[in-house]
């Protein structure tokens, strides 16, 4: 773990998290990897939103408790807007329902705050590289209790598109407010719908409202 | 508007003295006017009978005068004559008729005592000495006047008393008169008199009544707002109550905050740090010096006790994910500390609901299972969370003991008896227009918190990305 990786693929990372000060012990950490390039840092969950779209890093390091809007919410929003951005969780947030809530937005990988950077490097190029990576601690977790959630508990996103649904707006103006395509909502829709096994509208109009997600 | 309860007391004292004042006034004033108003009538009353009185003995005269033009005082039948016309001369029952003397008080005619006929009556005397014929001449002599005096009357066989009129008739030298008994006039203004005292206790009554209905209005008044007081008195109390958790909860979550977001924070960027060192002293070939290694251990350990402190303040899971995934973090704690099973079941939707009812029924979640680690001896334990028919629910029940209490059953037994920290979450679920009931019997016990939804029906939706 001393000596560089040979892995020479250059992995551009964006750093997310609301606190300064790991942001630069990270850095300094990583700099003395020469295939990481840390190409920018942001604080909250909303410009992460706009960062990525213009840099469009390989991975992003994305804290979870943060001002305005959650790690969690931005993943999902991300995996939607850009399919080639993978997305590493870095939280000290150790409890499962932050792992499984953070997989189903879909993220590619959980590692705590507390690891050391080594395991940050191979999370880091793991991930790139398409796979998923957990901290060991948390793997060992996921073994005794694997992800379910996933069928169940509808995302965030879903959960909005269903509350903009049960109001009557179509896909098509959905996709508009949430600056997302028709094809993103039409999934999203059929999703909701497989999850809450319900077929017609005025079902889910009917389970929206006495959910108390939208007024009667 | 705060009315202290002295205010009603000068208002009652107010309204009796009030009362007081009107009834003497009132009754004194009737009393002068009424009587004014008797002694008024009496006199017109009587000034009208003088009058009558006079008409009479006029009409009488003239018609002597018409019959006997001619004056033979001493002449047997023309006193005959006369006297049948004075007895026909009769008016107003029995009690009215004339008399005739002459100056020598020798009655010439009694149309009611005819015994008195030809006897002289000038010694006849009142009670108090008074010479009534004597003075009755006089007056006739004098012109007419009248004389008030005692006499019988012809319809009771009573004295009584009398007002006549008399006149002189000259070519006769006789007196002729006539009156009327007062008991008549007296008994009118009797009656009007009664009538009068009537009024005026009819009027002391409505006074009395007016008085005491306002007191009673005002002790009625002053009842309701007290009630209305205390009920809004109540209700700023509870709401001072259910602000004090509040606070307390807000003031929680705050340091757990500050700890979380704050000092470990910084103890992790002073980790890596620590790490940074290291990576330097390796690859310029030098070990690792032990205090490092023991900073880097210590370390770990500050930075596990600083986050196991923050979660107890306030679960970081509960704002970030929800109550559900807050209750699943709590089941599996539990669960892994007391080797008890829990089954948990959530709704597919999250996020519905706002941090103070998401921190109450946390609590609840919190507090029922800290009873059945200590108390239940249960093997399993279910938490429903739910959202069905516009109602939020959730329930945990378990197959433990119950409360155990030997000398009653809990069964039907208000939260209040089971123990303070259940009762001040009954309050907190109440301040969210919801509800906390307990069912528990020997097989096990089931603790259950309602909310209605519309208490939390925007939230998501405004508080949405």
């Amino acid at each position: 773990m001393e000596n560089q990786k040979t892995n020479t693929q250059m992995t551009t990372v964006l750093l997310v998290d609301d606190h300064p000060m790991v942001q630069d012990g990270l850095t300094a950490c990583l700099s003395y990897y020469n295939d990481i390039k840390i190409i920018g840092s942001t604080q909250d969950g909303k410009s992460a939103l706009t960062q990525a779209n213009i840099l469009k890093p390989d991975v992003i390091l994305m804290d979870i408790s943060m001002p305005d809007m959650n790690g969690i919410d931005a993943t999902e929003i991300i995996t939607e807007q850009l399919a080639s951005t993978k997305i590493l969780i870095f939280s000290m947030h150790d409890s499962l329902e932050f792992v499984n809530s953070a997989m189903q937005a879909g993220a590619s990988g959980y590692i705590l705050k507390d690891t050391g950077s080594a395991e940050v490097y191979l999370a880091i190029k793991a991930v790139a590289s398409g796979k998923t990576h957990f901290s060991p601690s948390i793997a060992s977790a996921l073994l005794e209790n694997p992800l379910k959630d996933g069928k169940e508990k509808l995302t965030t996103r879903e959960q909005v598109v269903l509350a903009y649904i049960a109001q009557g707006l179509s896909s098509k103006v959905v996709a508009k407010k949430l600056d997302i395509s028709f094809r993103t909502v039409e999934a999203h829709r059929r999703n909701i719908k497989a999850k809450l096994q319900i077929e017609n509208l005025a079902e889910l109009i009917r389970y929206a409202v006495n959910h108390g997600l939208i007024d009667s | 508007m705060i009315l202290p309860i002295r205010l009603f007391y000068i208002a009652v004292i107010q309204v009796i003295l009030t009362s007081i004042v009107i009834y003497f006034f009132v009754s004194s004033e009737y009393l002068t006017l009424s009587q004014h108003n008797l002694k008024t009538l009496e006199t017109f009353l009587i000034n009208q009978k003088k009058q009558e009185l006079k008409n009479y003995t006029s009409l009488a005269s003239a018609a002597i005068k018409h019959l006997h033009p001619e004056a033979e005082p001493n002449a047997k039948s023309k006193q005959l004559a006369i006297r049948n016309l004075i007895n026909e001369l009769l008016y107003n029952g029995d009690d009215g008729y004339f008399f005739v003397y002459d100056d020598k008080g020798v009655n010439i005619a009694h149309p009611k005592e005819p015994q008195r006929v030809g006897e002289s009556w000038w010694e006849l005397e009142s009670d108090r000495g008074n010479k009534i014929i004597q003075r009755l001449v006089n007056n006739a002599k004098s012109g007419g006047d009248y004389l008030h005096y005692q006499w019988s009357k012809p319809s009771n066989k009573k004295v009584s008393n009398k007002m006549s009129y008399s006149i002189y008739l000259k070519d006769w030298q006789w007196m002729l008169g006539t009156g009327i008994y007062l008991d008549d006039v007296n008994q009118q203004l009797a009656s009007i008199q009664e009538k009068i005292d009537q009024h005026i206790n009819n009027t002391k009554e409505i006074i009395l009544i007016i008085s005491l209905s306002s007191i009673f209005i005002i002790f009625l008044f002053g009842w309701i707002i007290n009630l209305s007081h205390k009920k809004k008195a109540d209700k700023k109390i509870n709401e001072l109550g259910q602000k004090i958790i509040n606070l307390q909860e807000d003031q929680h979550r705050h340091i757990s905050r500050e700890l979380h977001d704050g000092i470990v924070q910084i103890l992790v960027s002073i980790q890596y740090s620590i790490e940074a060192t290291a990576i330097y002293l390796t690859q310029s070939k030098q070990e690792k010096p032990k205090p490092l290694i023991e900073a880097d251990k210590n370390l770990r350990i500050a930075i596990q006790e600083v986050r196991r402190i923050s979660h107890n303040l306030h679960p970081r899971v509960l704002d970030e994910l929800g109550l559900s995934a807050a209750i699943a973090g709590l089941a599996k704690d539990f669960s892994n500390q007391t080797k008890i099973n829990i089954s948990l079941t959530k709704p597919k939707l999250s996020k519905l609901l706002p941090d103070d009812i998401n921190i109450s029924l946390y609590r609840v979640v919190q507090e029922s299972l800290i009873n059945i680690e200590k108390h239940a001896q249960a093997t399993h334990v279910t938490i429903d969370l739910s959202v069905e028919n516009k109602w939020l629910t959730l329930t945990i029940t378990d197959n433990g003991i119950g409360f155990n209490d030997n000398n009653k059953n809990r069964a039907g037994a208000p939260i209040e008896s089971f123990g303070i920290g259940l009762r001040n979450l009954k309050e907190r679920i109440e301040y969210h227009c919801g509800q906390l009931k307990i069912c528990t019997s020997s097989k096990g016990t089931s603790i259950s918190a309602i909310i209605p939804s519309h208490v939390f029906a925007y939230y998501f939706k405004n508080n949405a990305q």
